[in-house]
């Protein structure tokens, strides 16, 4: 069955330019002109991947980013005016998985969108590992990262993604270059920033101190590892 | 022979030069007046003084010899001996041609003749006359009564020396005073540059690109605030100038986004279905699909330099190893230059491991861009070496190709906003915007390196060489790797 894409732009020409290329590639498609709109949309039909711009009218794209992330796991690509790095920090934070910057190229996009779609398939033929380290329990089958005494730590998709693939290898240091490409699927397109903004989202809820981490650390010039 | 009349030489003074001057001029002219004044008052005083008391006595002792000669005193000359004259002063007594001096280097020829006939027309006569060494005041008193005259002889050595003393100190006070105006016109100078000198630093600083650069306001002095608030005023509608044209660029390019996502994610649908177009049709959707590359290009690169221009650009620093930076950025950057082979990378050991502090979407941009040259300047060849190297405290990515060179003279200007450089070697249909080597330029400076270009010695072509500083030369052992 084709998968589904949500376009939530306020932009009329370049939402239905964007519909006839992700038709053309064989997605379905829905679309919302606002944040708003983008909810209602998005419980009426519920997309595989979600595509928002971050300057809407009413509610902005990193509202809706948070607002969607607060239910589902569904990958979320942000599209920013900007390439600054605070834009698209925040809406790492608001919990996008990606972004693209206008005026984007659409052969980009569409491998961004591919690599994700695969990444959210692959996720529901998970292997059934379970790893562990400090107080932490990680059941990869479940998609669940715990404590010991049982209180899960609400993590998305791509944190606990990060945390598997760095938990696959432990006391072992990825590159940035080697996590972008494991845990979303990049070759080239990856930015760096992606991989920190999201070790960083995961320290504050791993870490009894997110500034001194003792699990997840940096090495610095090297990428990050996970000490078990 | 006379001297050829020589014209004034034309020197320009300076505004301080001509302040310590004036303020000298002015000390010199003054101490000379008031010294005058006092040299000649007091010399007038003094030669009175002299003369009253010369006066007094002269008749003093006249009236002493008068009553004597009457007397007919036996020996005059005791008499004229026995006159009470003080030091310095000296008796002559002209009794019918007969001369009586209380000194042997006085006589009748020491009276000038003048004088004597004044006197001997019965006046009293006062008068200066050369002496011996020193000049004399003389003052000749008639004695009618027994037909005699006397003369008192002044000694004005005393006087003189007073005078000369005097002279000396007031030519000393006019020099220390002139010394002390100009002393006082440097410090004047000085004070009157300094906002000067203010105004003309922050002009540099201006020129030099910092646009925040204003003048202190809080001036007491009126004729001042004037200028300073002028010139800031002058800095502000420069700084809301450029502003505005940054914003312009800017929002051109922003307003450019939206028409140029529609188009691009159309033209996308229209290759998509590329098989299903005649060969018309497809040679125009070529075309423009080449321009639109073109024009993305564009927008985005005025909107990078743009936000550079802003300020608003912030950098996303992160430290990297040397070689899996430059071996990555070159990967990524040659796969989107399809005519290009990859190039060859060789990176020195003391720079593979050397850590950089850089924004690595940035330098992968300057490595796009510099390939990217490269290939533009190659004149048909393809193929470009990447040279890292390290010294310690600097690591060098040279970037060779081996095309038609850059000519010396286009060298610096290369690097300049939509320089397109002579035609020669370039080739037709490249898809740069004119500003790919400006941002290199200001991404390498903004991560404080600099770029430079040389010539090829091995071959034809140009080197550019992007030097970076190492933050950690050598940072981890193997083992710490955790490999």
């Amino acid at each position: 069955m084709a998968e589904r894409i949500l376009i939530v732009e306020d932009d009329e020409r370049i939402r239905s330019s964007m519909r006839l290329s992700f038709e053309s590639e064989g997605y379905l498609v829905s679309e919302a002109a606002s944040g708003e709109e983008a909810l209602d949309e998005f419980s009426a039909s519920p997309p595989d991947l979600v595509l928002v711009d971050l300057m809407l009218p009413g509610m902005d794209g990193f509202e809706a980013c948070r607002a969607i992330r607060a239910s589902s796991a569904v990958p979320i690509i942000m599209v920013t005016a900007r390439n600054d790095t605070n834009d698209v920090v925040a809406g790492l934070e608001a919990g996008a998985d990606d972004y693209v910057t206008k005026p984007f190229v659409p052969k980009e996009l569409a491998a961004r969108i591919r690599a994700l779609l695969r990444r959210a398939r692959s996720d529901e033929t998970e292997s059934s590992a379970v790893k562990e380290f400090g107080d932490l329990v990680l059941l990869e089958d479940e998609g669940v990262l715990k404590h010991r005494d049982g209180t899960e730590v609400h993590c998305t998709r791509t944190e606990f993604r990060l945390l598997a693939e760095l938990a696959a290898h432990p006391n072992k240091v990825l590159s940035r270059e080697q996590l972008l490409e494991s845990v979303w699927g990049y070759d080239y397109f990856g930015d760096g920033r992606l991989v920190d903004v999201h070790v960083r989202r995961l320290r504050t809820k791993i870490e009894r101190d997110p500034a001194l981490p003792e699990h997840l650390v940096t090495v610095r010039g090297m990428g990050y590892k996970l000490v078990s | 022979m006379t001297p050829e009349p020589t014209s004034p030489p034309s020197v320009h003074l300076g505004l301080r030069s001509r302040l310590i001057a004036a303020f000298a001029l002015g000390a010199l002219t003054l101490s000379v007046l008031m010294g005058a004044i006092a040299y000649f008052t007091t010399r007038h005083t003094l030669i009175v003084e002299k003369q009253d008391a010369a006066l007094h006595q002269a008749y003093a002792n006249a009236a002493l010899l008068r009553n004597a000669l009457s007397n007919n005193v036996p020996s005059i000359s005791d008499v004229v001996a026995s006159l009470d004259t003080g030091s310095g002063t000296t008796s002559l007594l002209n009794d019918h041609e007969q001369w009586f001096s209380t000194s042997l280097s006085v006589s009748r020829t020491s009276i000038p003749p003048s004088a004597r006939q004044v006197v001997e027309a019965g006046s009293v006569a006062t008068q200066t006359a050369p002496g011996s060494g020193a000049p004399n005041l003389i003052v000749g008193v008639p004695i009618p009564a027994v037909h005699s005259a006397y003369y008192l002889l002044y000694d004005l050595t005393d006087l003189q020396h007073t005078l000369r003393v005097l002279l000396i100190a007031l030519g000393a006070a006019a020099a220390a005073t002139t010394l002390l105006g100009a002393v006082v016109g440097l410090i004047a100078s000085r004070r009157t540059m300094r906002p000067l000198t203010e105004v003309s630093q922050a002009a540099v600083s201006i020129a030099e690109g910092d646009l925040s650069t204003r003048l202190p306001v809080d001036r007491w002095d009126p004729d001042l605030s004037g200028l300073t608030s002028s010139f800031n005023a002058m800095v502000d509608r420069l700084e809301d100038r450029i502003d505005r044209d940054a914003r312009f660029t800017s929002d051109v390019s922003h307003e450019l986004r939206s028409p140029l996502t529609t188009l691009s994610a159309s033209l996308g649908v229209l290759e998509a279905n590329r098989s299903s177009l005649d060969d018309r049709s497809r040679q125009a959707l070529d075309l423009m699909a080449g321009d639109l590359r073109r024009f993305q290009r564009l927008v985005t690169d005025l909107l990078e330099i743009s936000r550079i221009d802003a300020d608003s650009d912030t950098l996303a620093l992160e430290e990297v190893r040397a070689g899996e930076l430059v071996r990555r950025s070159v990967a990524q950057a040659s796969s989107v230059l399809p005519a290009m082979d990859a190039p060859a990378v060789h990176i020195a050991d003391e720079a593979e491991r050397a850590i950089l502090e850089v924004d690595k979407r940035r330098f992968e941009r300057v490595m796009g861009n510099l390939l990217e040259n490269a290939l533009a300047y190659a004149g048909g060849a393809t193929s470009v070496d990447v040279d890292v190297s390290g010294d310690g405290s600097h690591v060098e990515v040279s970037v060779t190709d081996e095309g038609t060179g850059i000519e010396p003279g286009e060298r610096e200007r290369i690097f300049d906003r939509f320089y397109r450089g002579s035609t020669s070697g370039r080739r037709g249909n490249s898809e740069g915007s004119g500003l790919g080597l400006a941002l290199v330029a200001e991404h390498v400076r903004r991560q404080h390196g600099t770029v430079r270009v040389v010539d090829n010695p091995d071959a034809t072509g140009t080197v550019f060489i992007v030097s970076l500083p190492i933050v950690v030369a050598t940072p981890l052992t193997d083992e710490e790797e955790g490999a």
